[in-house]
Parts: structure tokens; sequence; C-alpha cells
């Protein structure tokens, strides 16, 4: 009885934990246009607001790919910006569609969080 | 832009270092010069960065973190060389670009399996090609109203009605349709790259 139990709640974490991958990975580029907002950040900085805004631990290596998927579809920009230690940083920057494209996903988003909070009061 | 290597104290935290850089070259090799040096001052940047965040007396140990979070180059810069080259073969229209772009997309859907073998199929005119010159009397293309149509290789010539129409032009002709057909494929493999950019 009680390893049919653990079995059970054992399903129910990989369940749990396998749901919350989907849901980071799917709101990652949203996530990532959101903190770009009004700012520029370049990769490291980026990382670090990700984790310091939503807690998630993404896979460092797997931002830059993203990145340059956004830039292709003209969502963000980037630029190489001269640093005094001799390393250049790599700023990105929302584009004009960048920011219209936002505000149609933030718009989504509230629409969705809304009846989301109604299905689960 | 000029490309700074980043100095370490210790020489295992500098080997290590070099070690993870060669594997990025090596990794972005088959991309322009540009892209290359795009992708390699990005990645020295971010080690860079994310070192004056750690602690500096450890150097070997906050370098070996900062990879293992980075993650090797084979694996995490696949999908963005991948991505590099499809566009690069999709603006020039080099073979070898194309090549390159469609064995690194292979894995990313049924559909570059798909292109791969088009591609495959223009090796078939080149064959015709070579078997003309081989055998000049017995390949080309041989038609007879609503009975026979033969692009290539056969004994139909001697049967009754059977006319071979290309002759002297069966070479130029399939010159003509191996550049017709490359570039047809070339631009739905252009098209098919717009279609996912506007899906994603």
């Amino acid at each position: 009885m009680l390893c049919i139990l653990l079995y059970i709640y054992l399903m129910n974490e990989t369940f749990v934990t396998n749901w919350k991958s989907q849901v980071k990975k799917g709101t990652l580029t949203f996530i990532i246009l959101n903190i770009l907002k009004g700012h520029e950040y370049y990769g490291y900085e980026l990382i670090e607001q990700i984790k310091q805004h939503t807690d998630m631990d993404i896979a460092e290596g797997t931002l830059y790919p993203l990145m340059n998927r956004l830039k292709t579809e003209n969502l963000v920009d980037s630029k190489w910006v001269e640093q005094e230690t001799g390393i250049p940083r790599k700023y990105y920057c929302l584009t004009p569609v960048g920011i219209k494209t936002l505000a149609q996903m933030n718009a989504y988003w509230k629409n969705l969080e809304s009846s989301i909070h109604k299905i689960i009061k | 832009m000029k490309i700074a290597q980043i100095k370490f104290n210790q020489p295992a935290a500098a080997r290590v270092y070099n070690d993870y850089m060669k594997r990025v070259k090596k990794v972005t090799s088959s991309l322009p010069k540009e892209s290359q040096d795009d992708i390699y001052m990005e990645m020295n940047s971010h080690i860079f960065e994310a070192i004056q965040h750690k602690d500096k007396l450890n150097e070997i140990d906050s370098l070996l973190d900062i990879l293992e979070k980075l993650g090797p180059p084979e694996e995490v810069l696949k999908p963005l060389v991948a991505d590099k080259k499809l566009e690069q073969a999709t603006k020039t229209f080099n073979p070898v670009h194309v090549f390159k772009a469609l064995a690194l997309n292979i894995t990313n859907g049924i559909s570059y399996i798909i292109f791969a073998i088009l591609y495959l199929f223009l090796f078939g005119f080149v064959i015709l090609i070579i078997a003309k010159i081989v055998y000049p009397s017995e390949v080309g293309l041989y038609y007879k109203p609503n009975t026979l149509f033969v692009l290539g290789m056969g004994t139909v010539t001697k049967e009754n009605g059977v006319h071979e129409y290309l002759g002297n032009w069966f070479i130029p002709a399939m010159v003509l349709a191996i550049a017709v057909f490359y570039i047809l494929l070339t631009a739905l493999l252009k098209l098919k790259k717009n279609l996912n950019k506007n899906k994603s």
C-alpha cells in the first residue's frame, strides 16, 4: 500500500515537473521581451534579470540562439559596445516591431490570466 | 572589432578557457567569418561578465561553474549555427552552403529530410549527362504520342514511331533542368524558412 502511494506521489511529481518545464519554455520569449521593455541589456545581464524577476533557472547557453531568432524576426536589435575592460558587450533592445508585438502579447496574457483566475478560484 | 582574450592568473583556468573557446570556433567554423566572430565574442563576453560576479581567488572553480551553466558549445550553439547556416544558404544559393545547412537541420523536422531527398534527385540529371557521354546513341528523351515518354536510357529507339527529341541538346537541356530545379528547390527552402520564422 505504501509503495502504491509512493508511486502515485512520484508520478504526480514528475507530471508537475514536466508541466513547469513546458510553461517555462513557452513563456521565456514573453519574459525576455517584457524585461527588455524600456531597457537595454547584454547577454549575461539579461540572464541575471530573468533569474531575478522569475526565479527561473534557465540553461544559460540557450539564451543566445533564442536572441538570434528574436533578432531575425525583427523583434529585438543588438549592438556591440566597446568597454574599458577590452571585452565588448552586445546590448539587446526591443525594435518598434518588438514593442508593438509585445503590447499584443501582454493584452492576450492579461485576458488569459483573468480567465484562468476565474477557473482556479 | 578586435577580439580580446580573457586573461587568467591560474594556468589551469587559462587552459580550460582556451579549450572551450577552441570548441566554439570549431562548432561555428562552417559559418561566414562575421558570424563566427559574433558568436565567439558573445560567448567570450558572457564568460568575462560572469567571472566579474564570481570569487576571483578560486578562478578555476568559478570558470568551471560558468562553463557548466553555459553548456557544451556543440550542444548549445547547434540551433544557432543551423539557423545562421540556413540563412546563408538561402541567401547565397551556394550548393555547398545548402548541403551543410540541410545536414545541420536534418533533425529539425521531416520537411528538411524531404528537401534533402529532392536535392538528391538532382543527381539523377547528372547521372543522365554521364550516361549520354558514355552511350550517346542510347540515352535521350524518347516520346511517342499516347504511348511512351522516357527520359533516360533504353532500347526504345528501335521501336516503331519512337523519336528521340533532344539529340545534341540533351546535355545542355539536363544542365538547364538541374539549374532550374535547384533554384526552385532553394527558393522553396527559403519560403519554408520564412514560414518557420512567422510560426515561431
